[in-house]
């Protein structure tokens, strides 16, 4: 028996492989705008990452074998939804081997709950491109969309932390505050550009346009996910040149030269904006995302 | 005394734990409090807004009849909710329910079926010389090869596990027949505890990196030699394995399996006899792991092994040139492999690069029979006549770099060499410079020069190739883990 101290490295190996369950909540968000509503909503109880960082593409978050370890001891997964991660969310999902966050489980927050989508498909073909059957999933372009998403979020806080609920309700409404005041904010700045019309590299855009009273002229890709063809440049800039488009919004994460070339040629002004907190620097959280794209837009239409 | 002791200290810690009992009643007192006004909060919030929709209604009402709908496409209409009048805003809420309903009604019906796809896959080719001078299935000269027709169906069993069938269709190299064969069929858990995932059926075993995906998965036109002639092309097999995540921070994968047959194109499973004990089923393994190395570089490396002790005749009685003949009687298999990756976080669908590696050491058994009379129905006579049993280590490896520069094209370079498995002598090599364009996601083609060369004592020729592969995708395809 004066051999036990030998056990003390397997012992310690074992609490390494082990761990014991941490008090906090560990959510993991696909994207950075969720991330950053459940941080204000669940403050010091929550242990939050995103597989995104912001600089990526919402459908195209690099499936790294990394994020199975982190959703593997995930207590929640939050999602945008109506397909909006199909591309990287279910296979990681598989491989993390967590059944508390599988689609139906209460770990698996779908923030699309309650929010009407728009551009449902009449067609799932793909001759309709990389179409998404439950309908446009970009909602949280639209401030009123996202506090949706922030009660469904608080929500699966309080169901999965109880006894925490009174400071998240606490946090929800005070986040919601600071949310409406900006939104007040954003509709006035964008007031005088009711009507103005734009087009995107990516459709993007629905539910920010009906929110702010924009139109949404159409997209540079030929379908989502299908990179446009001579022909279609030529007909969106013949249209854009007859409809006197003046802006072109090119998201970050696709290539600058067809939507250069574009606003080059209808004389429309070319700007960059985020689809999420990150995407352009200094934008760090949702707030401070949408103040950009208002500004940036507001500049660019006046 | 002790009676006494006892009593006094239960006497202290009751009414402590009355205490702290009544706190934590107050205390969940409280929280049902916050949550009993939050929920009559929400309530109250959806009551006045479906009141307020009411008081539209009927105002609308009452002013006559609702215009008539049109479709609403955030495309071309543009005005806020806020601004518009209410028949507006209705029309509009009316168009977005029905449009929710109707996505309601494509999805239902097919939510028992499984999710089915369906890939096909063309190979326009020319090879400078005949297949008996290249040893290949494949005819030289111009050859056009479907070389799958690949139908995928994957549903949930249960709560507990999913199942997918893989069926193909290839034509016959000789015969130019097509047959419809079970790729796969196979079962997998999907809620067991500690980590873990059983798989059983028909499946590609975990074994390397690129045997176990299917050949339009891969990101040139042929599988390397070395798979092909170590493995035997898919890491098919009927058995059942067991993948096991390391419950750790960094990324561990163990994965064991034992199985009959392991290898696609192994024309019959091992030991067709009338008994088969465990030790002549195959048995394999794989350790996995990965380093972010930067946000935009990642390297995933693997370790492999393959065992069969018993594989008696597996591919049959090999006629050597001096007439000797040689038989398969052990199967030992170890590979290395890795990947590193560049993929920028913010634009990968428009670039990216990969290099890819994977060693294969092969040290099976053989039964070497210098007068080519010994008997295969008779396989467990001893030695005589010089037979013996003899091990072959033999060497193979591949290696390919790929670049994307934009969604639609991109381009690389694969070398492969390898020894025979049965003669370490006997060497092949091969490169391969390629180039896809890919006209979406579910509609390529690929070109691929190909130069092999053979040494002397394989008995082959050099020769040239040209391959033009067209790959297309309908119906379902999801991206699974394997395949990242």
């Amino acid at each position: 028996m004066k051999f036990k101290f030998l056990l003390i490295p397997f012992v310690v190996a074992a609490l390494g492989l082990f761990p014991a369950r941490a008090a906090k909540l560990r959510v993991v968000t696909t994207l950075t705008d969720l991330a950053d509503f459940t941080r204000n909503l669940g403050g010091e109880f929550v242990e939050v990452r995103s597989l995104a960082s912001g600089v990526e593409d919402t459908h195209g978050v690099p499936m790294k074998p990394s994020f199975v370890t982190l959703l593997n001891r995930a207590d929640l997964v939050v999602l945008i939804g109506f397909d909006c991660e199909h591309v990287f969310l279910p296979a990681l999902l598989e491989a993390s081997k967590n059944p508390r966050i599988l689609p139906g489980k209460s770990g698996y927050v779908d923030c699309s709950q309650g929010v009407s989508p728009v551009d449902i498909p009449k067609s799932t073909d793909h001759s309709e491109g990389d179409v998404h059957p439950y309908g446009n999933p970009h909602y949280m372009l639209d401030p009123l969309l996202a506090k949706t998403a922030v009660g469904n979020i608080a929500r699966a806080l309080i169901a999965a932390a109880p006894e925490h609920a009174a400071e998240f309700v606490r946090n929800r409404q005070g986040y919601l505050a600071k949310l409406d005041a900006k939104i007040i904010g954003w509709e006035q700045e964008l007031a005088p550009c009711k009507g103005v019309k734009f087009v995107s590299y990516h459709e993007h855009w629905p539910y920010f346009a009906a929110r702010f009273g924009l139109q949404y002229f159409g997209t540079i890709e030929l379908k989502p996910g299908v990179d446009p063809t001579p022909r279609h440049i030529e007909q969106l800039i013949a249209s854009m040149k007859s409809e006197r488009v003046p802006v072109v919004v090119r998201e970050p994460q696709f290539p600058e030269k067809v939507p250069t070339l574009i606003a080059r040629q209808t004389g429309a002004k070319l700007i960059t904006l985020p689809i999420m907190p990150g995407g352009v620097p200094d934008t760090t959280t949702y707030i401070a995302e949408m103040d950009y794209i208002v500004h940036t837009f507001a500049a660019a239409a006046k | 005394m002790k009676k006494i002791a006892t009593a006094l200290c239960l006497g202290l810690v009751m009414p402590l734990a009355g205490a702290r009992e009544t706190n934590e009643v107050q205390e969940l007192r409280f929280q049902l409090q916050q949550m009993r006004e939050y929920f009559d909060k929400v309530h109250a919030e959806d009551r006045a807004l479906i009141n307020q929709l009411i008081q539209k209604m009927e105002v609308v009402s009452a002013q006559g009849a609702l215009p008539a709908s049109t479709n609403f496409s955030p495309l071309a209409a543009g005005k806020t909710p806020v601004e518009t009048a209410a028949p507006d805003r209705l029309k509009r809420l009316d168009e977005r329910v029905d449009q929710v309903v109707e996505a309601q009604k494509k999805s239902l019906p097919g939510e028992f079926n499984p999710a089915i796809g369906l890939v096909g896959e063309t190979i326009f080719g020319y090879r400078s010389k005949g297949s008996d001078q290249t040893g290949s299935a494949r005819p030289g000269g111009f050859d056009i090869f479907q070389r799958s027709v690949e139908l995928n169906a994957m549903a949930s069993v249960d709560p507990f596990a999913k199942a997918w069938i893989v069926a193909n269709s290839s034509a016959d190299p000789l015969t130019g027949e097509a047959a419809l064969g079970v790729e796969e069929a196979a079962l997998q858990t999907t809620s067991l505890p500690g980590n873990l995932t059983l798989t059983a059926g028909r499946f590609f075993g975990e074994f390397g990196r690129l045997g176990c995906i299917h050949d339009h998965e891969l990101p040139f036109v042929n599988r390397p030699q070395v798979l092909d002639r170590y493995i035997g092309g898919e890491t098919r097999t009927d058995g059942a394995q067991v993948n096991w995540l390391l419950p750790t921070e960094h990324y561990v994968s163990l994965t064991l399996g034992a199985g009959d047959q392991f290898g696609g194109d192994s024309p019959n499973p091992n030991n067709p006899g009338t008994f088969r004990s465990a030790p002549k089923l195959n048995g394999w393994g794989r350790l996995s792991t990965y380093f972010d190395l930067a946000p935009s570089w990642q390297l995933e490396a693997g370790t492999s092994g393959l065992w069969n002790p018993a594989t008696q005749d597996r591919g049959g009685v090999s006629v050597q040139a001096d007439g000797g003949t040689l038989t398969e009687r052990e199967r030992r298999l170890a590979g290395l492999d890795f990947k590193l990756s560049y993929v920028p976080l913010r634009d990968n669908q428009f670039s990216s690069s990969t290099w890819g590696t994977e060693v294969l050491y092969s040290d099976n058994r053989y039964r070497f029979d210098p007068n080519g009379n010994w008997n295969p129905a008779n396989p467990f006579s001893g030695p005589g006549d010089g037979e013996h049993l003899n091990g072959v280590g033999s060497l193979g490896f591949y290696s390919y770099v790929s670049h994307k520069w934009s969604r639609q094209w991109s381009a690389g370079f694969l070398y492969d060499w390898v020894q025979a498995a049965w003669n370490h002598s006997d060497q092949t090599s091969a490169y391969s410079p390629f180039i896809t364009f890919a006209f979406s996601h579910w509609n390529q083609l690929r070109l691929q020069y190909t130069h092999t060369d053979h040494n002397a004592v394989s008995g082959f020729k050099p020769d040239d190739a040209v391959y033009l592969q067209w790959a297309w995708i309908i119906g379902a395809h999801s991206h699974g883990w394997t395949q990242r």
